[in-house]
């Protein structure tokens, strides 16, 4: 295969990534909270358009909002209900609950869909287009352009908008957003609703990509993991970065080793915390300056 | 036995392990029952395993079934190699397993806290895809058969509930143990707090690893007949991921950090796993059993069920007995018991040099902030010297660089005129510097007497393995909290005391270190002055011992009492050094500390 | 006749079970520069947290403009009138100098109008936030990071501004530039409230000194009075009498 087109496929996949990942980091930033339900959120979205597609033949892509919205609700409530009691118990505790999160939405997921692949093959499913030599499928296409679009929009909203201000502010400086009166539970919400809502809109374009079942949760875990890990815990442009980097490696690998592309990323992943135990652009514990 | 009675943790173990060995003769038709429990015990040794590291040290491993693996595949390889029963392997297995547990560690250990539960899950999946895609060596994702040796034939069940027992009660008997050990006392103090635990003389990195590395032997072990009793190896994520939940589930519904805590929940956890199974007739439901399971316990029972029912029984046996009131009084008297032979230094010290503790050029940046700036200082051997200063001037810095808290930019620090800028914490604790924290960090669960008896005065294996109050630790403990008026804390829980008293415990607690000069710092700061009082008295006395003390302190009236010499720090640099008398008078400390008569352009009046 | 702005009655607070203000009593009047002075621990910054809603007072009242605030949350004291630039970094790192200041008009969000005016209020104050309006905040150096949270506290326009220890750290000339925004700020006709170890640098600014130990006020009065008391330099210094 061409490298050109390797790469294509790679930065698209990449920006898939990116979309969850800096949902992940988003959660991390503002709540200090390692949200390994993710992986289960997305798929959890991914049954559903499943669902009301072979239900109702709608096009899957009008669900986009609709499953963002239903995930920022149910994160909102996991927040509310769950997380809010357990955060005092630090990380160990709140990973646990997480955890738990997780397995019991695949447990439902398993008793409603039943342990089998599902697709979402819209017409569009097998079609393609070239730009010059560059082969790519509309579903890879698609799914990778509005991932970044959405990406795009949560950037836009955190930086301009008063609520978005006000998360940063809290990822920033707890004090400092106390403060000037910001609200931390109403900001760490919030952040939940978000970093869920960017697993809702994933799982749409994860259905129209691949085959989803239940356990396919946990190579979503451990995707997401890796890549705010590498990119340093609560960057998001780390996270940004090392979706790309995983999304491009996982390509390259798949087309040439393709048994051993997983495999190079988590190894890299040891070798790069070795040398670096925060991460590429994470940032270094900050130590209190002593008065 | 009504005694036995009121101590459960005592005598039910027994009953049980009683029950379990019974079982399978007096019972009939068990094998069901029999591979049932065989799953509970295998939970149980894993459960153990892990709380090893993530129980006793605080390290949550998320990833710990890869250890399982290693040795099942140990077993699974290398018995078809040689033509043996892969279960004889064990042994081997558990070295594989603690190999490859000593490697990972070396580098995961390196993290800390959410890092290190991701990395953990990293290094399971990393290891379940090298299993799946090294065909040559595991068979790929078609795995492998395991060979059943004859006997099983006939009875595929009870001479494993057997086998697994043993690793069980082996497993228990290797936590007890480490639990008993330093290397025990040593984790709790980490769990505890980390850095404390490092100036207090217990080589952190050194605990981490080899506990980690110890937690990953009974999974090797028990990976090897597990292989053989279920017939194949395959590597399914799914199911180490899942088994890697389930364990620490177990070992959280038990209680995290005691012994029979991850046994009992081993057994709990895979009971209702099953009952699950059966209730809703498949694989599906369990999920959502275990996955709420796990939400419930997190958000309702944290601390698991063993030490929920002891704090249970604690409050209302304390409810029921008169609560002992501390006399505050009491502790005011400081002993005249000679204490120069508690805390001299047993090693040779060079006395070569007249300073004890030395800093030359010291820089300290933080961003761009320069808090300490080309500082000297000298320390002068059986002195007490003080080192006061206004907020901000840069001292707290100075001190941390001393400590090795922090490792300064520039400059070096010398003790004994040995060169130990870059000497790890703890390591400097066993050269014989000792300080204190000016907010204490005792440990808390912990009692009095167990804080006085953890620090370390230096590392060894032989240390390691000896027993919590072996040696004459306690006996030298109990002679230094005489000393100091604490005798009757001992059993007492560190929390439980007030702020002052905790004062005094950090410094009895340095004090067994036996340290050439102690770093104290702020140590009048939030205790009442009674307590100040008898606190000068103690350095007087340490000093008159032999001990150079270094005092950090806000409180200038105690400095200049007690000090032989005072240095002054403003704005990250030694303003003045000299008698208190001198300090008292001269100007420039007056300027730093009242501020300039006139202020140049301050103002534009 | 001075008018008070912000008053405090028989104040005890503490953290557990121990009280570290002992029966406080303070009364700040209305665009005065007021600095409370004392040795470590005798409660400067808990009078701090009382007023500022932080640490509820278990006994006493704490009157601003007239109206008892001492069960308010923080962000309503904030709301009410008092806004505090601390001790330790409160800036975001990550964002601009302009949006630190922004951020200061949380809670007047909704009022574009209003947000507009006080930034160029703020502007003519603290000139350092248009000046360096594109930097990141965590790029700044400590004095110029201490006038951006002078600036971000300014914009919900309080009429007093609590300051703990406001020239920490900073260079001379940097006090310098902190010191002459304190004295704009109070000849606008706020009042300002400031925790000063520096007790000659503070009372120099100040136009009120209020000495404070071991949970209590021991002294109040003119700054230069204070300045001038022995018994100031005895509390630090350990000594009776002015023998310098």
């Amino acid at each position: 295969m061409d490298l050109l087109q390797v790469i294509a496929f790679g930065v698209l996949l990449g920006g898939v990534y990116a979309l969850l990942a800096s949902g992940v980091t988003l959660i991390f930033g503002v709540l200090d909270v390692v949200n390994v339900a993710q992986g289960s959120f997305l798929v959890f979205s991914a049954l559903f358009t499943w669902q009301i597609w072979s239900l109702l033949g709608l096009e899957p892509l009008l669900l986009v909002p609709v499953m963002g919205l239903l995930m920022f609700v149910i994160g909102w409530a996991i927040y509310r209900g769950l997380l809010v009691r357990v955060a005092p118990q630090g990380p160990g505790m709140t990973v646990l609950l997480m955890f738990g999160v997780a397995i019991a939405m695949e447990g439902v997921l398993n008793i409603v869909f039943g342990n089998e692949f599902k697709s979402v093959t819209p017409p569009y499913f097998t079609s393609s287009f070239k730009i010059g030599e560059i082969v790519i499928p509309y579903p890879q296409m698609i799914s990778g352009v509005l991932a970044v679009v959405v990406l795009g929009g949560i950037y836009v909203y955190l930086r301009k908008s008063w609520a978005g201000r006000a998360l940063r502010a809290s990822a920033q400086n707890k004090d400092g957003a106390a403060l000037v009166g910001i609200s931390a539970t109403k900001a760490s919400s919030l952040a939940f609703g978000i970093g869920a809502m960017t697993a809702g809109v994933g799982g749409v374009l994860l259905a129209i990509m691949y085959p989803v079942y239940p356990a396919t949760q946990y190579d979503w875990i451990a995707r997401l993991l890796g890549i705010i890990v590498l990119g340093g815990m609560g960057s998001i442009p780390g996270a940004i970065i090392a979706s790309m980097l995983l999304g491009i490696s996982e390509s390259i690998a798949s087309a040439y080793v393709p048994q051993w592309a997983p495999v190079f990323f988590y190894g890299a992943i040891l070798v790069i915390l070795l040398f670096r135990p925060h991460g590429l652009l994470g940032e270094k514990t900050r130590e209190d300056v002593a008065a | 036995m009504i005694a036995a009675l009121k101590r459960p943790s005592g005598f039910l173990p027994v009953i049980l392990i009683g029950l379990l060995i019974l079982y399978p003769i007096l019972a009939s038709d068990t094998r069901y029952e029999e591979s049932v429990l065989i799953i509970c015990m295998l939970y149980a040794i894993m459960a153990s395993g892990w709380n090893l590291i993530s129980g006793l040290a605080g390290y949550v491993s998320l990833g710990h079934s890869v250890y399982l693996y290693m040795g099942m595949y140990t077993g699974a390889i290398l018995g078809k190699a040689w033509e043996i029963d892969a279960m004889w392997l064990a042994p081997l297995g558990a070295v594989t397993a603690g190999l490859l547990a000593l490697v990972v560690g070396l580098i995961v250990l390196r993290t800390r806290s959410h890092s290190f539960v991701i990395i953990t899950i990293a290094v399971l999946l990393l290891g379940m895809l090298v299993a799946a895609n090294w065909r040559g060596l595991t068979g790929g994702s078609d795995g492998f058969i395991v060979k059943q040796p004859s006997w099983a034939k006939d009875n595929p069940t009870t001479p494993y509930y057997y086998i697994f027992l043993g690793i069980l009660l082996l497993t228990v008997a290797l936590s007890a143990f480490i639990m008993r050990s330093r290397l025990g006392a040593g984790l709790v103090a980490i769990r505890n707090d980390e850095g404390k635990a490092a100036s207090i003389g217990i080589n952190t990195t050194l605990y981490k690893v080899t506990a980690y590395t110890l937690s990953a032997v009974p999974f090797g072990f028990a990976g090897a007949v597990y292989g053989q009793f279920l017939g194949f190896v395959t590597p399914s994520l799914v199911v180490a991921i899942l088994m890697s939940v389930f364990l620490v589930l177990a070992a959280l519904v038990g209680g995290r950090g005691t012994l029979w805590g991850p046994v009992i929940g081993g057994f709990l956890v895979w009971l209702l796993n099953e009952v699950g199974t059966i209730a809703a007739g498949e694989f599906r439901a369990r999920l959502l059993i275990m996955g709420v399971v796990l939400i419930l316990v997190v958000m309702f029972m944290p601390m698991g069920l063993l030490p929920t029912i002891r704090n249970f029984v604690k409050k209302r046996r304390e409810s029921k007995s008169a609560v002992n009131f501390i006399d505050q009084k009491s502790i005011a008297a400081v002993s005249d018991v000679d204490i120069s032979k508690i805390i001299a230094r047993t090693r040779q010290q060079s006395e070569g040099s007249s300073h004890i503790l030395e800093v030359k050029g010291i820089v300290k940046r933080f961003g761009g902030v320069t808090a300490v700036n080309d500082v000297d200082m000298a320390i002068e051997r059986g002195s007490i010297t003080g080192l006061i200063g206004p907020n901000g001037s840069g001292k707290t810095t100075l001190f941390n660089c001393m400590t090795g808290t922090f490792r300064p930019d520039e400059g070096v620090v010398l003790l004994d005129g040995e060169n130990i800028t870059r000497d790890r914490v703890w390591t400097r604790a066993h050269d014989g510097l000792g300080r204190t924290f000016q907010i204490t960090r005792l440990f808390k669960s912990m009692t009095v007497l167990d804080n006085l008896v953890a620090p370390l005065e230096t590392t060894s294996v032989r240390q390691m393995v000896a027993g919590r109050y072996s040696g004459d630790e306690v006996e030298r403990a109990r002679e230094v909290l005489d000393f100091m008026g604490l005798a009757q804390f001992e059993k007492q829980d560190a929390a439980a005391l007030s702020f002052g008293q905790q004062k005094l415990v950090e410094l009895a607690q340095v004090l067994m270190l036996r340290p050439g000069i102690i770093l104290l710092d702020e140590p009048a700061s939030g205790i009442n002055p009674t307590l100040i009082e008898k606190l000068a008295t103690v350095i007087r006395r340490l000093n008159d011992a032999g001990t150079t003390v270094l005092i950090v302190e806000h409180n200038i009236p105690l400095v200049l009492s007690l000090c032989d010499t005072v240095h002054v720090l403003s704005g990250g640099e030694v303003l003045t050094s000299g008698t208190p008398d001198q300090i008292r008078n001269d100007p420039q400390v007056i300027e730093a500390y009242l501020g300039p008569d006139h202020m140049v352009g301050v103002g534009n009046e | 006749m001075s008018e008070s702005v912000l008053t405090m009655a028989n104040i005890e607070a503490g953290y557990g079970g121990g009280l570290v203000l002992q029966g406080v009593d303070l009364t700040v009047d209305k665009g005065t520069i007021t600095c409370i002075v004392g040795p470590n621990g005798a409660g400067k910054s808990t009078v701090f947290r009382v007023i500022s809603g932080l640490l509820k007072p278990k006994g006493g009242t704490v009157t601003f403009g007239g109206r008892d605030i001492g069960g308010l949350s923080p962000s309503e004291v904030l709301k009410s009138g008092i806004a505090q630039v601390p001790q330790n970094r409160a800036l975001f790192p990550e964002m601009s100098v302009h949006e630190n200041v922004l951020m200061g008009g949380y809670a007047i969000r909704r009022d574009r109008a209003l947000l507009k005016e006080r930034l160029a209020m703020v502007a003519e104050m603290v000139p350092l936030v248009k000046e360096r309006a594109k930097e990141h905040a965590g790029n700044l150096s400590g004095g110029q990071r201490r006038m951006v949270e002078i600036g971000r506290a300014l914009m919900l326009d309080p009429a007093v501004v609590l300051m703990d220890e406001p020239s920490l750290g900073l260079d001379p000339k940097s006090v310098a530039t902190v010191a002459s925004v304190i004295r704009d700020m109070a000849a606008e006709g706020r009042t300002v409230l400031m925790i000063e170890q520096n007790v000659r640098l503070g009372m120099n600014l100040a136009t009120h000194g209020v000495v404070m130990e071991q949970g209590k006020v021991r002294l109040i009065g003119d700054a230069k009075d204070i300045a001038d008391n022995p018994e100031v330099a005895s509390m630090y210094l350990g000594k009776t009498g002015h023998n310098a």
